[in-house]
Order: structure tokens, then sequence, then C-alpha cells
């Protein structure tokens, strides 16, 4: 039977990695909610983000969650050709072909990051990469707790996006009935070009955290992904606060079922509860708020 | 002339010109070498170096006029393709090297999972194959061989050496071991079987044994389950993203053991690259450094350094001597015949750069295992003290 030690750690290092989930799982709960897009170039994305906060720190040696806005607002630049290229013109044709569209989006991302950047293994370097944090019994790396708060301000900020702001309204309005919101003068094409920009961005500074805390390479778009979906089910697609909740609450019980099966358990432990909550509560474990 | 026949004659004319090509191709000498490598996916470390390895070796030999071979010199063709670190493609890789690309012989991939898929279609289509970075255990385990030969290190060797070492300089430990290892085939080998044996050798204790899935990106309570048994001595098994993932998070939970060996992960330059200082002090076994007194190894590091502007791997001698073997036995052939050519490969006899090249009745051909520590972004060689070019960093620096 495994120590107070190790359970506690291994519990409150599960809460803040599942803030960082939270974060790395919203563009995709954007986009899923408001333009009904399956973005599965989502992974591809956050490796995007990761590259860019990567070689921004090697250039200038700012700290990456310093940059973590640059990177974002870079990313959020280059989406929006992409989706008028490649997305927009799909509107009305049903959720398939822009679905497809994105699958052929990630192949070619992958192999442009492998042909960019070689296919080593890369880790944004920082001081306090491998350092410690003790709080009486608990040790958590610093990482994941700096992660967590830069997780929960961007989650908030977001969802004080969504909610207050006059875009908040517009893309609520598209996401419940573009149809009507036309009507009522919301511009819902670039409502869509301005959420999947915001999907990009999210996704981007995900994927700082995740170059930040662990490594990645032009493949690991597909982990992250995998893990994204679990997150927006079980959160309620298009629901902000229902993401974090999600990702804290998965965060919690793959460390959980990690200490009792094993690491190699965690994916396992995710995509059950993604499972179950598909068969049992396909809606989400959080009652979603005002839409 | 009537239209037929002026049809006809156009229609001469135009396979003509088509067939003096294909006879211009044919007259231009050349043999085809095929080799499928991970040139993308998590071994692309590996596979790079092993490109320059063949490749280098192909240009030396054309260079200097092309391979003769009963008289005549041909110059050799290396044909490349990337398996992306999948045995699934390295199999349909090779099948098509000697169907399509027409390859006279084999040159293996990286890592057994993918070389032994490789093999098992050379073998079944007759072709020679001959491969470093194949650890002879499980290069042997698979089969009998008739056609493919393996230059490599034996697992056991690797498994001993940090015992060995530990007891050739009376490093002092509370002697209990924590056992990190992924679920491919050496890391079974190596973790699930030959360090617990050695371990139990040697009057160790064995506190935690922990396999994952390869690709597997948290250790968070493996990592604290060792922490917690107070393990001084941490041997892992795993490939580069992971060991670096791994490295770090020992680091982030407060953990820093006195010994700290990663086996396969820890090889590559990018590491180094990725973890800086804290990959000081981590160790790794090795089989070969510029420094050992083998025909031409100080010049291929020197070489490989100012080509590709990167720190030497000793990927680089394995795989240079690989195609080197295999040219030596088309030569001796003295035809372009698969069997004879299998035959002199079974006759190699000789000291190439990664050391002297015998193969046993299995088709192995064994090479000693040294134990290298990366020090200040650099591999030095550590143990065993008649090859060291440096001195060992004990206990593990916490790097943070």
């Amino acid at each position: 039977m495994p120590g107070l030690e190790l359970v506690a750690s291994g519990l409150v290092g599960g809460l803040l990695l599942g803030g960082m989930l939270a974060l790395i799982a919203l563009g995709l709960s954007i986009a899923l909610g408001v333009m009904r897009l399956v973005n599965l170039a989502h992974g591809e994305l956050l490796v995007g983000g990761a590259y860019l906060g990567y070689f921004l720190t090697q250039a200038t040696g700012i700290d990456p969650f310093a940059g973590l806005g640059v990177v974002a607002v870079a990313m959020a630049v280059i989406a929006l050709p992409l989706h008028r290229l490649l997305v927009a013109p799909l509107a009305g044709q049903g959720m398939e072909a822009p679905m497809m569209t994105m699958f052929g989006v990630s192949i070619v991302l992958q192999n442009l990051y492998l042909l960019a950047f070689r296919a080593d293994t890369r880790a944004i370097d920082t001081p306090y990469a491998g350092r410690p944090l003790q709080w009486g019994p608990i040790t958590v790396p610093l990482t994941y707790l700096i992660g967590f708060v830069v997780s929960v301000v961007a989650v908030a900020a977001v969802h004080l996006l969504v909610s207050r702001t006059a875009f908040g309204r517009d893309l609520r309005a598209a996401s419940a009935d573009p149809v009507a919101a036309a009507t009522l003068g919301v511009d819902v094409g670039r409502v869509h070009a301005l959420t999947f920009s915001l999907g990009a961005a999210c996704a981007a500074m995900g994927g700082v955290l995740v170059g930040t805390a662990f490594s990645f390479t032009p493949n690991t778009g597909a982990t992250w992904l995998l893990v994204s979906f679990a997150v927006v089910v079980l959160g309620g697609i298009g629901n902000v606060f229902g993401t974090l909740v999600a990702g804290l609450t998965l965060g919690v019980l793959q460390s959980a079922g990690a200490l009792v099966l094993g690491d190699g358990y965690r994916d396992l432990v995710g995509l059950v509860l993604f499972l179950l909550a598909l068969a049992f509560r396909p809606q989400g474990i959080v009652a979603a708020t005002a839409r | 002339m009537n239209p037929s026949s002026a049809f006809r004659a156009v229609a001469v004319a135009v396979f003509a010109a088509l067939a003096a090509p294909v006879a211009q191709a044919q007259a231009a000498d050349s043999i085809v070498i095929g080799a499928s490598l991970p040139l993308s996916g998590p071994l692309a470390g590996f596979g790079a170096y092993q490109k320059w390895g063949y490749e280098t070796a192909v240009n030396e030999v054309n260079r200097a006029g092309g391979l003769a071979v009963g008289g005549k010199k041909y110059t050799i063709k290396l044909v490349l393709r990337d398996d992306k670190t999948d045995p699934n493609v390295v199999a349909s890789n090779t099948e098509t090297l000697i169907s399509r690309d027409g390859a006279l012989a084999m040159l293996g991939s990286c890592t057994p999972a993918l070389v032994n898929a490789g093999a098992l279609v050379a073998e079944r289509r007759k072709v020679p194959l001959v491969a470093g970075c194949d650890p002879l255990g499980a290069f042997k385990s698979v089969r009998k061989w008739q056609y493919a030969w393996a230059i490599f290190f034996e697992e056991g060797d690797l498994g001993s050496a940090p015992f060995r070492m530990m007891a050739d300089y009376g490093l002092q430990t509370n002697k209990k071991i924590a056992v990190f290892h992924d679920n491919g085939p050496d890391g079974q080998v190596v973790g699930g079987q030959i360090w617990p044996a050695e371990a139990k050798k040697g009057g160790y204790t064995i506190t935690t044994a922990s396999s994952f899935p390869v690709d597997t990106q948290q250790f968070g309570a493996m990592i604290g389950q060792a922490k917690g048994a107070g393990a001084e001595i941490v041997l892992a098994d795993a490939i580069p993203p992971q060991a670096i993932t791994m490295r770090k998070q020992m680091a982030a939970a407060g953990y820093t053991p006195k010994l700290l060996v990663m086996e396969k992960g820890a090889e590559p330059e990018q590491f180094a690259q990725a973890l800086g200082k804290l990959a000081n002090g981590v160790l790794v076994g090795g089989y070969w450094d510029p420094s050992f007194p083998y025909p031409g190894a100080a010049e291929l590091g020197k070489r490989f350094e100012a080509e590709a502007k990167q720190t030497q791997s000793q990927h680089i001698a394995d795989s240079f001597t690989a195609a080197q073997v295999l040219f030596d036995a088309i030569a001796a052939a003295g035809a372009l015949d698969r069997e004879k050519i299998n035959a002199a490969i079974g006759k190699t006899d000789k000291s190439y750069v990664v050391g002297p090249v015998k193969f046993d009745a299995e088709h192995a051909s064994r090479i000693p295992i040294t134990m290298v520590q990366w020090q200040g972004g650099k591999a030095v060689v550590v143990w065993p003290k008649e090859r060291a070019n440096g001195k060992l960093v004990f206990p593990l620096p916490a790097g943070n």
C-alpha cells in the first residue's frame, strides 16, 4: 500500500496536471462547440505552439511562460488564413468534410515539422524545469504549479471573453443557432474565423506547457488529441468552465489510477472514463452554464 | 510508302529510342544496396546516425572508383526508405527494396523490433542482410538465420555492465535498486530479466520494478514509489523521448539517486541537448568511442563532427562497419550472386572501425560493452578502466 507522501503527492500532482489538461483541451472544445468543427489537427496546432515557444525561448532567452502571449497571438495569426482557405469554404456542408480536411492538415503539419525541425525530441529548457516544490509531505514539480496557474488564468480569461464581451455574445449566438444569429446581424463567418483562431491560440499555449513540463516531437500531437477528446466530452462540448472541471477530474483520476495500477495505465483510465461518459452522460458531467 | 508500313516504321523507331536508355542503365554497372531506416518517429535520432554511416561507407567505395567484383568495377547505389519507426513499414520497405528497387543485398534498420522485421522478409527472399543496432540476444531469439547477420553487443553484457562497474570502482550505495523499463522487446529482456538476475547475484535488492508502454508520458507514480523506497540506484530502459521526460520528472519530484543508468534513451546527443545540466552524470552502456584502438576510429569521429556539425555517436561505427563488411563480402564473393555473398559474409574475420568482426554459428558478431557518462554535454567513457578517457562522476549531481 503506497505511503501518505506518495498518495498525497500523486493526487496533488494530478490536480495540477489536470489544470494543464484543461488548457490543452480548451481549443478543441471551443471549435467543436461553436463551429461544430472536429479539429483533428488540434494536436499539431499544440505541437506548433511548442515549437514556437521553443524557438522564442532560444532566440530571446525569455521565460516560455512570459512569452506565452506572443506564442498565442502568433498562432492565432497563422490560423486565420488556414481557416479562410480550408475550413470556411466548407461551411454549411456538414461536419464530415471539415473534419477530414483537418485530418489532412494534421498529416501535412506533422511532415512539415519533420522537414523543418527534424525528428529530434525537444524540450523547452527553463532554470526551474527539474525543480521540485515541497510542501509538507507533498512534492510536486514546480513546473506543474506554474502550468496550473497559467492554465486557470487562461481558461478564466476565455470564459470571461465568451460570457461578458460583445464578441462572446456573438459567439454564443452563432453557436446556438447560426441562421437566427445571421438574421440578427451577427457575422457568423467572422465569428467562426475568430473562434478558430482562438482555439488555435489556446492549443498553442497548451503546447508551450507540454514543451516545458514534458517533451515533444513532430508526432506528439496525437497523444494530446486523444486526451483532449476525453476532457471535452467529460466537460460538455463548448462548455469552458466544464472543460476546467473535467480536466481537473481527469488529472486526479488518472493519477489515482497510476498509483493503483502503474503509470502505464493512465491512458487506460482516461479513455475508460471517456467511454463511460459517452455511454451514460454524453452531455458532460458539468451542467451547461449560460451558453 | 503506304500508311501501315509508315506506321510500322515509326513504331520501330519509337521502340528503338525507348530501348536505348534501358540498355544505357544496364551498362552503368551499379549495385543496389537497400536499407530501411527510422528517419522519422521516436527513433529518428538513431536513424540519422545510421544514414550517415551507410552513406559514408558507400561514398568512400565509390570515390575510390567503385567496388571491384570479379574483375569489374561497380558503383554502389544506396537506396534508403524511411520506416517511420514502424516494424510493419520496415517489412513492406524491405519487400519493396528487394522486388522493386532491385537490391542485391540489404543493410539493417535499428533496434530489434525494426531490424528483425526486415530480416524476416530478407530471409524469406534469400537476400543477405547485415545489421548493426540489434542486441544479439533479441536477434538470435527470432530464428536460426541463414541470410541475416548482426554485429552488436549481447544484452547480458549490457545488463551486467553497471554491476561490474560498481564492483570495479567499489561504489558505496545502500544496494537498493529501482528498475524502470519499457515493455518493448529489449526493455523486457534487460529490465525484466537481466537486471533482476544480476542484482540477485551481486546481493542487491530491487525495491520497485515498473514497466510501462513505450510511449508513456507520465512517470510520477513509479518515481514516487522508488523515492519512497529509498532506492539509491535507478536502472532505466526507455527510448529518448521517454528517458528525457523521466529524468526531468525525477528531478522535479526531488528524487536524485546516487547512480542513474538510462539504457537506450540516454545514448543520442539529443538527450543531453534536451536536458542541459540534468543530463550530467547519467550513465548509458556504450560500445564504441573514437578513442578506441581500432582502424579508422578517431578519423571517423572527426569526419562525422566536421560533416554533420554534431557530436559523434557510436551508431556511426556499427553502421559504417556493417556496410563495409557487406561490401568486402561482395568483393570477396567475386560475383553478384546472393548465395556466394552470403557465404563470404560468414567468412568475415577482420578488424573494422567498431572492432574485430567474426560471426559465430548463430550469425552474431559480439562487440564488448563500456559504460559512458554524460559530462557537460560530452559522452565520456568511464568504464572499463583500460578504455576510460575520463573520470567517473559519482554520485549523480542534482542538476537543479
